[in-house]
């Protein structure tokens, strides 16, 4: 039967609302939630077509003795040899029982962020709209479009503008007054004099680590905007690893278990020298690909959760459809018999 | 500057391209500004084909039906017709000109009539000088 | 056409709906007679500014949709052509709605002899966003304890918790850049009179729905209903026909007003600039119906490489697609990540086109718009 429910977004960490609609047991299609204070409605290409991660669901895998598969490659493992992966992509509630499960078990445990960090204080989506400045790094208003509108919201009440991306067409400088290829550092370092109480620094990446010490010592708030959604959540619990931590993780690293994550992806490295690797996942990527073992699990449409937002909002989303796989808490209680 | 001017032109099949074919024959010089493609009536040609030869660069667009009443399928050239009211609605609201875009009716046996279209068209062109879109 | 006067005979429907119920009534009649499959209404989620189209089977579900959501801004059409199109099901219109659906019929769309259109009377609808916003601002209200809202005498009125009522005048509101939608405040389509009936309370005594019946289908649907029971009607009197259009009337002068303030030429709206080629403005459009197959996804018009997009070669290219039968629903405007105002150029083509044609879209008796029509005639 028709149906339509709330939900939240996944492409990213800004946190959108999102309506899909259900036709019987299928989902069919979005429909605007404009009722959401973090979009009103409004929605990327990227988080529209979300759903279509529920679309191309593993089919022909056997839940069964997939977890059997793994659950036999983990015990047969030398518990030092075995990295366990996290991701911004699972909900709080995930994330808490992968830890737990990595050490319970003395597993190493791995979490990138993209080289990004949690800050104590961020800037609300407010904020950045009331700003007198606004110091924008990377593309937002084309990679975090409902970032972007608070910029442009900004702009519209007088704000000045200054951005920085690699892009040289980058959409963000349509509407900055001042706009740089440059470095990060260049950047913060050519502005510094202008930088004050009321700006708003907000960046979705930075060169290197000293980049976000940097930013944290300005006198001003900021807003670190993760490319996943719940990397805020997750920085919460777990410490993240910087890009060469990981690599050296991978390394040591004999058996490999990948939680909703696409490393293959993210990271220019030889997964081949891994000997086994197994993936919990709700759809194919390039990880899956590669793996010996795939366990399916659900895709955030299927069940209950909290994500974390880029402003450090907790955002709970229920089950809109029903599935035939176990979420990751369930499958770590597999593991675990 | 005038040379470089390009001027898209689309003409039916049955009766304006057989005039610039006419033209042709009869050695009549015009401007030789126009890059002719040929469509089998002018009721076939979107509003989007005129505003894809302006976004590629053509600095006007002409497009040649028959007369009315002539239309090999009967009524193409006057769906054309009033398809040609909204493309002009549409281009004035984007900045270009409305001298920019011309239609005329001419058979395959007025090939004088295309020679002055174009000389015409190109004279208006000169004067408007190259589009520039933003 | 002719009017009546309506009242729910259900005590529940009567309590729990706008006005007399009658809309409520009707649907619940529909379901119960198994005239149609369903019943699609509004129905509030979470709080009252978060209401959005529910598929009822069961004539019991009816009541909590009971009542009108303002801060709704939906549009039916695009769901009725995409989930519905073999299925015989009733839906409540505003104008809006009601527009979209014509335009679909005519363009085979929707099968106009399955659905049951009850039209809506619209003064206009409010962004739930910023209609929080707007009456944190205006009111001595906190918006959470609003139970209903209205819009009445040119007031946006709200109805708290503890029964009292605050009202601000709606011309206040709109020159502080608040209360209703824009295009709404361009919209003079008050009344849906292609739906079967038009219902509201312009006109209605206290109690009582006041419907225009526009067909020989809605005529059987309130005579049916009030065979069953379920219905109870009465002839209006004159003065209230008449106050009725004169309310009309003072809408559509208001939206005239508006309409000669707006519209600027496209290549003088710098918003294009920060278009990000999401194609959202396409997807939730009721009247593009080519989907996938949309020129726009054509090798020789994708471009992903520049963006923005030049506007001639996006907006230009969907404007001369669609622009003559534009709607004006605004829902474009609703979901543009970038907030650009992209209704308003679609709008004044399609009045443009009306000035050339006569045509409005989905207000005319069985018309095509006329550049589709077969007919040797020139413009």
């Amino acid at each position: 039967m028709f149906e339509i429910k709330h939900t939240l977004c996944p492409s990213c960490s800004v946190g959108c609302g999102i309506n899909v609609i259900l036709d019987g047991e299928e989902i069919v299609g979005t429909f605007p939630y404009k009722r959401h204070p973090v979009n009103a409605g409004k929605n990327c290409l990227n988080g529209r077509n979300s759903i279509d991660c529920f679309k191309n669901k593993f089919e022909n895998v056997d839940l069964t003795n997939s977890i059997a598969d793994a659950s036999n490659e983990i015990k047969s493992a030398n518990a030092s040899d075995v990295s366990v992966i996290c991701s911004g992509n699972c909900s709080v509630e995930d994330i808490a029982a992968i830890k737990d499960f990595a050490e319970s078990n003395g597993f190493n445990i791995g979490f990138y962020a993209n080289d990004l960090k949690n800050f104590e204080d961020v800037a609300s989506y407010d904020e950045i709209a009331n700003a007198s400045k606004v110091f924008v790094i990377g593309d937002l208003l084309y990679e975090n479009p409902l970032i972007g509108r608070r910029i442009v919201h900004a702009k519209q009440n007088d704000a000045k503008i200054y951005a920085l991306s690699k892009n040289e067409n980058a959409v963000t400088f349509n509407i900055a007054d001042e706009i740089s290829n440059s470095s990060v550092q260049e950047f913060l370092d050519k502005f510094k004099g202008e930088i004050d109480d009321s700006s708003v620094v907000v960046f979705n990446y930075v060169d290197e680590a000293g980049d976000l010490d940097k930013i944290e010592s300005l006198n001003c708030k900021a807003l670190p905007v993760f490319s996943k959604p719940n990397t805020k959540g997750a920085l919460d619990i777990i410490d993240s690893k910087s890009a060469d931590e990981m690599v050296e993780l991978f390394d040591n690293t004999k058996l490999l278990l990948v939680f909703n994550d696409d490393v293959v992806d993210e990271f220019d490295y030889d997964f081949t020298k891994i000997s086994k690797i197994i993936t919990f996942a709700c759809c194919e990527n390039d990880t899956t690909k590669i793996s010996n073992i795939v366990v399916p699990v659900k895709t955030w449409l299927e069940q209950d959760g909290s994500f974390v937002n880029a402003m450090g909002e907790v955002q709970n989303f229920n089950c809109v459809i029903g599935s035939d796989n176990l979420g990751i808490i369930e499958v770590i209680g597999e593991l675990n018999k | 500057m005038a040379d470089d001017l390009k001027i898209v032109g689309l003409l039916c099949n049955w009766c304006c391209y057989g005039g610039a074919d006419t033209a042709g024959t009869a050695r009549m010089q015009y401007s030789p500004n126009i890059r002719i493609i040929r469509v089998m009536c002018s009721g076939r040609i979107n509003p989007s084909m005129i505003f894809k030869a302006f976004q590629e660069g053509a600095d006007g667009v002409f497009v040649g039906g028959c007369h009315i009443g002539d239309c090999h399928y009967d009524a193409g050239n006057y769906k054309w017709s009033r398809r040609s009211k909204i493309v002009e609605d549409i281009l004035e609201e984007f900045g270009i000109e409305k001298e920019r875009f011309r239609h005329e009716w001419i058979s395959a046996s007025e090939g004088e009539k295309f020679q002055r279209t174009m000389e015409e068209f190109h004279k208006t062109l000169s004067k408007l000088g190259p589009l520039e879109l933003k | 056409m002719s009017y009546v006067l309506a009242k729910s005979q259900n005590n529940e429907i009567h309590e729990a709906g706008e006005c007399g119920g009658a809309v409520t009534s009707i649907l619940k009649y529909l379901l119960d007679e198994g005239l149609v499959d369903g019943v699609l209404a509004l129905s509030p989620q979470d709080d009252v500014y978060d209401a959005f189209p529910v598929f009822i089977t069961d004539s019991q579900d009816l009541l909590k949709t009971a009542g009108s959501y303002h801060c709704a801004p939906t549009m039916i059409g695009d769901l009725v052509q995409k989930y519905f199109f073999d299925k015989k099901v009733a839906f409540t219109v505003k104008p809006c709605d009601m527009r979209a659906v014509e335009e679909l019929i005519v363009r085979h769309k929707i099968n106009k002899d399955n659905i049951y259109m009850i039209g809506l009377n619209c003064g206009g609808t409010v962004s739930p966003v910023s209609g929080r916003e707007m009456i944190d601002l205006f009111y001595e209200a906190n918006p959470d304890d609003v139970i209903s809202e209205e819009i009445d005498k040119g007031q946006f009125i709200i109805e708290l918790a503890d029964g009292s009522e605050e009202a601000v005048k709606i011309h206040d509101l709109e020159n502080e850049g608040y209360g209703r939608r824009k295009n709404c405040q361009r919209c003079d389509v008050k009344i849906p009179r292609k739906a079967n009936i038009a219902c509201g309370n312009w006109g209605a005594e206290d109690g009582w729905t006041f419907i225009e019946i526009n067909d020989e289908k809605g005529q059987e649907l309130i005579d049916g209903a009030k065979k069953a029971g379920i219905l109870e009607t009465k002839s209006p009197s004159e003065p209230a026909v008449e106050g009725r259009s004169k309310v009309e009337n003072i809408m559509i002068k208001m939206a005239k007003k508006n309409q000669d303030a707006t519209y600027p030429l496209v290549s003088e709206m710098d918003e294009w600039s920060r278009c990000i080629s999401c194609y959202a403005c396409r997807d939730i459009c009721p009247i593009c119906w080519c989907f996938e197959n949309c020129e726009l996804n054509k090798p020789y018009f994708k471009d992903e490489a520049n963006i923005p997009p030049l506007p001639i070669a996006f907006q230009g290219v969907r404007l001369s697609h669609m622009s003559f039968s534009c709607v004006d629903c605004g829902q474009c405007d609703d979901v543009c990540p970038m907030d650009i105002p992209v209704s308003l150029i679609f709008d004044k083509l399609q009045k443009k086109y009306y000035n050339r044609t006569g045509y409005v879209a989905g207000v005319l008796d069985d018309i095509k718009p006329p550049l589709y029509s077969p007919e040797k005639t020139e413009l």
